[in-house]
Parts: structure tokens; C-alpha cells; sequence
């Protein structure tokens, strides 16, 4: 039986081109939003761009073209030199920034998953009714909001008279002098106020994980893990031997997610450390703000600095992507 | 028509609207005449105080002046610093700005303010009526760009709390001849946990603001100068930097009179930990003490002069403070500058913007007025050392000096992980480094 196409005409010209009805419409709908995206989104990129090769400050006065030239002038690479190699203060603590935000990013990639996996296989386990209370609960921090969040840690890390220091000497531990602000306490190379700056992000953040793990293990086969049960699989192997494999490539979106968002967090650092003590809690875009916005001669330079924060982020994504590719489906 | 052609020219015309919204101002038009509807637009950083002070003196302003109205619009001050860093060289700023004093040379050497006219008041005259400090927060090149409308001054005088003197049995209110005596009963203010845990500071001075100024006061008190020959660069490595930190980090080490651990810019800062008696002596400009009134209205303290810390003699450099400016790209520079000398030159208008928003006069007149002091009597332990500040200079940045250089630096020391003499090297070099990216 052939099915007579009514509607072709309106869809597609004779030609299988869009008629010119369609085009208008077509160009209505996507103009404004590439404008937009043009505008508020490309822009700014490529302007970050060439601002990075120039020393450039909105405060003096450059040429008639965005004010570059004239006292701001075209200085090459430059800011990435001083970046990598300079003696001054931004570029040494922007150095630094650099590999906190490694140290952070390494800390909290394996704590978020190490967390949440399990807890979303056990959250999986039970009923369902308590399965959304506990995942409504475990959520609740990421959807709060983030100010609010470290005033919170705020007080739990307040030294003497703070949550955790009461705890600590409830059980007879004696509690660090001071959580976030002693230079001299390192465990394992790690700062201890990195570490708190770790435990409070991971417990913000780690709602998204979550969800996004249960929503996985809900779309695998039941057929599979029954199949490894009437194969003699005990709970622990069906988890490593069918749940995590079939999880790659969820473990991987949330791996390149958390990463990504590691790498660009800014308002836990801003408010509960300020990237003291003597920068152990600098990040790399914690310099890019103080640079562009609290220093006056630096725009330039942060831009610089976004910049190599940008190609860092791609080369850990498309690594990561590489690493943990899968061709199969189920 | 073509009809690609009208989609081309709609989308340029619809580009030309979105980035003239984002371009600068127009150029200047002439003076309206006195019957002619203007409205002046007034920048200002959200300070309740401040915001109240300013808001009277438009009132009265818009009443002598029936045919001008003001827009009057307060920003948080990170957004108030980021707003005048784009809009003032963007050209689209308000008429009035009320600006820190520290900001206005960077941009007015930028051409982004206008230089007072000589009609209003020239520099020989503003130096007759303000004092050195604050105007020169207000003057670049020889030139005066503003009028200073407060004395920044965080050096001096310091919050004392009754209660913490009665419980460790120390005179009061105090009367210190000398800075060792202010130690020594810091000394007896202190307290300390059975876990080792500092609870009470006897002297709370490792804020960052409080460890640039003294650093800088340090050393003009012994007669020393921290800018180099040149005027640019700086002399952070001389024996007398090196001796006011030596002193910063004894107080700390041997005297013990603070845990700087405990008690810096970013844990128990000087304020909020004076008003929750954490420490016995807060050493903080008396602009906190309308603050504080608000925010603990049962808080006891007084605010008292301080002996200087190096030598014998009062020497500071301060800020400036903030100050009344007017921007390249307003289309009124005329009232523009009205307004400013209505708020920022007119003795009873400074009276009342300093007794409303508790800061210290920059004006000479306004300082020696006995009404100041019954609106806010915590200036006047600061009133004795108005003569003795002078304007810190040209930093290159200060915000960066003084935040990302000196006070970490300072603060490393006294932590007990530099020398003194490291820690004037670090600054040093660190310093100068920035002066040589700037140029």
C-alpha cells in the first residue's frame, strides 16, 4: 500500500529545498538567538582572546578600536611568558592557583564518585517511597544556595567555638586551632584548609552525581543482574562485574562534569578562604577575578590566565572522553 | 524591495540598536538655562550612613534648585568598583560620582574625570580648607579632581571594651604614654583556653588593613620613606621596614598579646571580633563605631587615641577617603559641579554629611566645630592626629599592595614562618616587580 505524502508540499519544496515561506520563518527563530549567542556569548570569547595579547586595562585610554593600542598596547605573548615564567606577584600566585585547582580537582573527583556511586546503588536498593525522600534529601544542598551553604560551613569550622571543634573535644580529640585559616597544619602534602574546602564543596555538589547514578542504574536491564544471580554472582561481583561496567559511560559524564566544575569553582573559595591561608586555597579562578576586577593594571593578564584555564579544561575533557570511550550499547 | 535585502538591513539596524545600547555617552551639551528640566545622576556605594547623609543634602539641593532632579544609585561595593572600572572609560558614567580616594588619580590620568574648575575652587584654595590627606586622595598631577567628603584614617585609635578591663583588673578608660604600655595591658587582657586556644585577644591588630597602615606608619615614624627616589618604585627593604615588622611579629611571638592564627583578616576579623568581646583592644578606624552602634546596640566600648608604635611622634599615611567627583561624559558639568561643591565644599553641608555618617572631617573647619563631636563623639580620639597624615602616594595599585603583597607578607611573618628581614625582601621586590608590569 503506498501512502500518498499530503502534507510534502508544506514540509519541502518539489525541489527538497525550503520554500520561502519556510526560510523567513526559519531565519526569525534562529536570528535573534545567534545574535545573542553572537553578542553575549562569542564575543566576550573572542574578545577575551585578543585581550590576552595585549596589556590592556579598561582604565587607560587606548585607541578608537575597544580601546586597544595607544596605552594599551599589542604586547604579543607576554602575558603568557610572565604567566609561565615572570617574578611577579600575579604570576606567582597564579602558578600556584594552578596547581591547587589540580590538587582540589584531584581530591574532589575520587571523594564525589567514591560517595556517590555506592550511595546511589543503595538508594536503588530500597523502597520507593524512600528512595525519593532520600533522594529529595541528599539533593537539597545542590539546589541551595551556595552563600548560604558557607555560612553554614562557616560556623562548623569556626575555631574554638565552632560545630567541629565542640565535636572534637565532646570525644576528647583535640581540634586543629584553627580549620581554615592555619598555613602550618598539611596532612599528605594537603592543606588543611584545602581539605575543608574539599569536604564542604563534595557535600554541596555531590546531589547531582547522585541523581545522575540512579537514573543509570534504573535504565540497566534487570535481565542482566538476574542473569549474573542464576550464574552464581553474589552482590559484590554482580556490582563490579555488571553494574560499574555498564556504568562507564555514566561514570564518565559525571567524571568530565565534575572535573569541569571543579576547575571553575569560585564562590566556595571566595567566601569561606578567600584563597588564604598564604595561598593554599588559591584557585585559578579566584586570580582570574582578583586580576580583571580587584586589581587595576591586570585585565590583560587575567585574560591571559583565562585562557590557559580554558585549553586546560579541553585537554582534560577530550582525555578523559579518549580514556573511557565504549562502542557498545544495551 | 529584495527581500534578502530588507532581512540584511533589519538585522544591521537591529546589531546598530544593541551596540549603541553598549557605546558611551554623548559629547557634552552646553549649560541648560535655570528653567530647563535636568536630571543629574549620582553614583554611590551602598552604605547606609552614607546613603542617608547624601540623600539629605540632594533634598535640599533639589529645593534650592527647583528645576533639577537627582537619580541617586547606591551599588555593593564590588560592583560599585567593577561598574566605574568599565563605565567611566566606556563614557556612560553618572554626572556625580562619589569615588574612594585612592581611585580618583588612576582615572583621572586615564582623562576619565573632569579637573575642577577654577571658578568653583582651585587647588591653593582646597588646600586652605582640607586637610593634607584627603585632598591628596583628591588631586593628580598637580591638579584637583575632587572634594574630599571624609579622613580615611585607620591608624591611631582603637575600640576598648569595659568589661574585658574589669574582668582582667586593668585601668579604665585607658591612658597609654607609650606603646609598651598598650602591650603590657594587652598582655593582662589576653586569654587563652585550657586547650591552648586563644578565646581573648589582648590586641587585635593583624587585620589587613590595620598591618599596611601600621607597616607604612612604621616606618614614616622613624623618619624613614617607603617610596624610593624616583617616586615610583618603593623602599620596602630598608632597617626601619625591617624594624616595624620585627616589631609587628614581637607583639605577636614574644608579648603574645594575639594569635595571628586565630585572629586575622579572615578569621575573627577585628570588628566583628571586638563586638563579640573576643578581643580587649580592636585597633580599627572609628568609622566602625556607627556600625557597631547598629548591628550590637548593647555593646559597651569607647574609641581612644593610641600612642604611636615606632617613634615619638604621630606619622601615617592614609587612603584619602572618599571624595565627591564628576565624570568626562556628563552632558551638565556646570551643575554637575554645583552639586559636588553643594555636598563636598559647603562647610554646614560636610558638617552634617560627617555627623550623619560618623566618618572623620576632611575639612579643617568641620574638624575644630565642638557640633561634630555631639553627633559622634567617637572621632575625637582621632581629631588630635588629623595634621600628622599625609596622602600615601602613588602605589601603582594599591589594592594589590596592600591585599596580595604587604599583608600576606606581614602575616607569613608573624605567623612565625619568615624573618623580618625575608619578609622586607619578599615585599621589596614583590612591590617594585609590580610598579616595573605597570609601566
Amino acid at each position: 500500500m503506498q501512502i500518498t505524502p499530503i502534507f510534502k508540499k508544506e514540509i519541502v519544496s518539489e525541489s527538497g529545498k525550503l520554500t520561502a515561506k519556510q526560510r523567513r520563518f526559519a531565519y526569525t527563530g534562529i536570528v535573534p538567538i545567534l545574535l545573542y549567542m553572537g553578542l553575549f556569548t562569542l564575543f566576550p570569547i573572542l574578545w577575551a582572546v585578543v585581550m590576552s595579547f595585549f596589556s590592556y586595562t579598561p582604565i587607560r585610554e587606548g585607541s578608537w578600536f575597544l580601546g586597544l593600542g595607544g596605552q594599551n598596547p599589542f604586547v604579543g605573548i607576554e602575558n603568557y611568558i610572565e604567566l609561565f615564567t615572570g617574578t611577579g606577584k600575579p604570576a606567582e600566585v597564579f602558578r600556584l592557583a594552578v596547581r591547587n585547582t589540580f590538587l582540589f580537582t584531584a581530591l574532589v573527583l575520587p571523594m564525589n564518585l567514591i560517595i556517590t556511586l555506592p550511595l546511589a546503588v543503595l538508594l536503588e536498593s530500597i523502597g520507593e517511597r524512600f528512595k525519593t525522600l532520600f533522594r529529595a534529601i541528599y539533593f537539597l544542598p545542590t539546589i541551595s544556595s551556595s552563600v548560604a551553604l558557607v555560612i553554614i560551613w562557616d560556623y562548623m569550622y569556626a575555631p574554638g567555638w565552632g560545630l567541629l571543634s565542640i565535636m572534637f573535644k565532646a570525644v576528647g580529640l583535640v581540634p586543629p586551632k584553627s580549620w581554615l585559616q592555619d598555613p602550618n597544619t598539611i596532612y599528605f602534602g594537603v592543606p588543611l584548609a584545602m581539605l575543608c574546602v574539599v569536604i564542604a564543596h563534595v557535600w554541596q555538589d555531590f546531589g547531582y552525581n547522585l541523581v545522575i547514578f540512579v537514573a543509570a542504574l534504573q535504565s540497566i536491564p534487570k535481565t542482566l543482574r538476574e542473569a549474573a544471580r542464576v550464574d552464581g554472582a553474589n552482590i559484590w561481583q554482580e556490582f563490579w562485574l555488571i553494574v560499574v561496567p555498564l556504568l562507564r559511560r555514566t561514570v564518565l559524564l559525571t567524571s568530565v562534569l565534575t572535573v569541569i566544575s571543579s576547575l571553575q569553582v569560585f564562590v566556595i573559595f571566595q567566601l569561606l578562604t578567600r584563597g588564604g591561608p598564604k595561598n593554599q586555597t588559591q584557585t585559578m579562578l579566584l586570580s582570574i577575578y582578583e586580576n580583571a576586577f580587584r586589581f587595576a593594571n591586570n585585565l590583560g593578564l587575567s585574560a591571559a590566565m583565562s585562557m590557559i584555564l580554558f585549553i586546560i579544561i579541553l585537554i582534560l575533557t577530550v582525555t578523559q572522553f579518549r580514556i573511557l570511550r565504549t562502542e557498545w550499547e544495551y | 524591495m529584495n527581500k534578502r535585502f530588507l532581512f540584511l538591513l533589519s538585522l544591521l539596524v537591529t546589531m546598530s540598536m544593541l551596540l549603541s545600547a553598549c557605546g558611551g555617552g554623548a559629547a557634552p551639551t552646553d549649560a541648560p538655562s535655570t528653567d530647563e528640566k535636568v536630571e543629574l545622576r549620582v553614583w554611590g556605594h551602598q552604605a547606609p550612613a552614607f546613603n542617608a547623609a547624601d540623600q539629605a543634602m540632594f533634598d535640599a539641593f533639589t529645593a534650592q534648585n527647583p528645576n533639577v532632579t537627582i537619580k541617586y544609585e547606591t551599588f555593593p561595593w564590588d560592583v560599585f568598583i567593577q561598574t566605574i572600572q568599565t563605565s567611566l572609560p566606556a563614557g556612560n558614567t553618572a554626572d556625580v560620582i562619589l569615588i574612594p580616594g585612592g581611585y580618583t588619580c588612576r582615572y583621572a590620568s586615564g582623562g576619565q574625570l573632569l579637573e575642577v574648575p577654577a571658578d568653583v575652587m582651585t587647588l591653593d584654595e582646597a588646600k586652605e580648607v582640607f586637610y593634607a590627606a584627603p585632598l591628596g586622595g583628591q588631586t593628580c598631577d598637580g591638579k584637583l579632581y575632587g572634594f574630599p567628603a571624609e579622613y580615611n584614617i585607620e591608624y591611631g585609635g582603637a575600640y576598648v571594651n569595659p568589661a574585658l578591663f574589669e574582668a582582667a583588673g586593668v585601668a579604665y578608660p585607658p591612658k597609654w604614654e607609650n606603646w609598651d604600655a598598650v602591650v603590657a595591658d594587652a598582655q593582662k587582657l589576653t586569654t587563652v583556653g585550657d586547650d591552648g586556644v586563644m578565646t581573648v585577644a589582648g590586641l587585635h591588630y593583624t587585620n589587613s588593613d590595620q598591618l599596611f597602615t601600621y607597616f607604612l606608619a612604621g616606618i614614616l615614624e622613624q623618619g624613614s620613606d617607603y617610596f624610593a627616589e624616583d617616586g615610583k618604585h618603593f623602599n620596602f627593604n630598608s632597617p626601619e621596614a625591617v624594624a616595624t615588622i620585627q616589631k609587628l611579629m614581637d607583639m605577636a611571638q614574644t608579648d603574645k598579646v594575639v594569635d595571628p592564627i586565630i585572629f586575622n583578616a579572615d578569621s575573627e576579623w577585628v570588628g566583628e571580633s571586638f563586638a563579640q568581646g573576643h578581643n580587649g583592644i580592636g585597633i580599627l578606624g572609628s568609622w566602625y563605631a556607627g556600625d557597631a552602634k547598629l548591628a550590637y546596640p548593647d555593646l559597651e566600648f569607647d574609641y581612644v587615641t593610641l600612642p604611636p608604635m615606632m617613634g615619638s611622634d604621630y606619622k601615617f599615611a592614609s587612603v584619602g577617603g572618599w571624595g565627591y567627583v564628576v565624570g568626562k561624559s556628563t552632558q551638565h558639568a556646570d551643575l554637575a559641579w554645583k552639586l559636588a561643591a553643594f555636598m563636598g565644599a559647603d562647610e554646614a553641608n560636610v558638617l552634617a554629611f560627617n555627623s550623619t555618617s560618623g566618618t572623620v572631617p576632611a575639612m579643617k573647619s568641620v574638624a575644630a566645630d565642638p557640633k561634630l563631636l555631639e553627633s559622634a563623639p567617637f572621632i575625637a580620639a582621632t581629631l588630635p592626629l588629623l595634621e600628622a597624615g599625609q596622602y600615601q602616594g602613588n602605589l601603582t595599585d594599591s589594592d594589590q599592595l596592600s591585599y596580595e603583597i604587604v599583608y600576606p607578607t606581614i602575616l607569613d611573618a608573624i605567623q612565625g614562618n619568615l624573618t623580618a628581614e625575608e619578609a622586607a625582601n619578599s615585599i621589596h621586590e614583590s612591590a617594585n616587580a609590580m610598579v616595573d608590569a605597570a609601566q
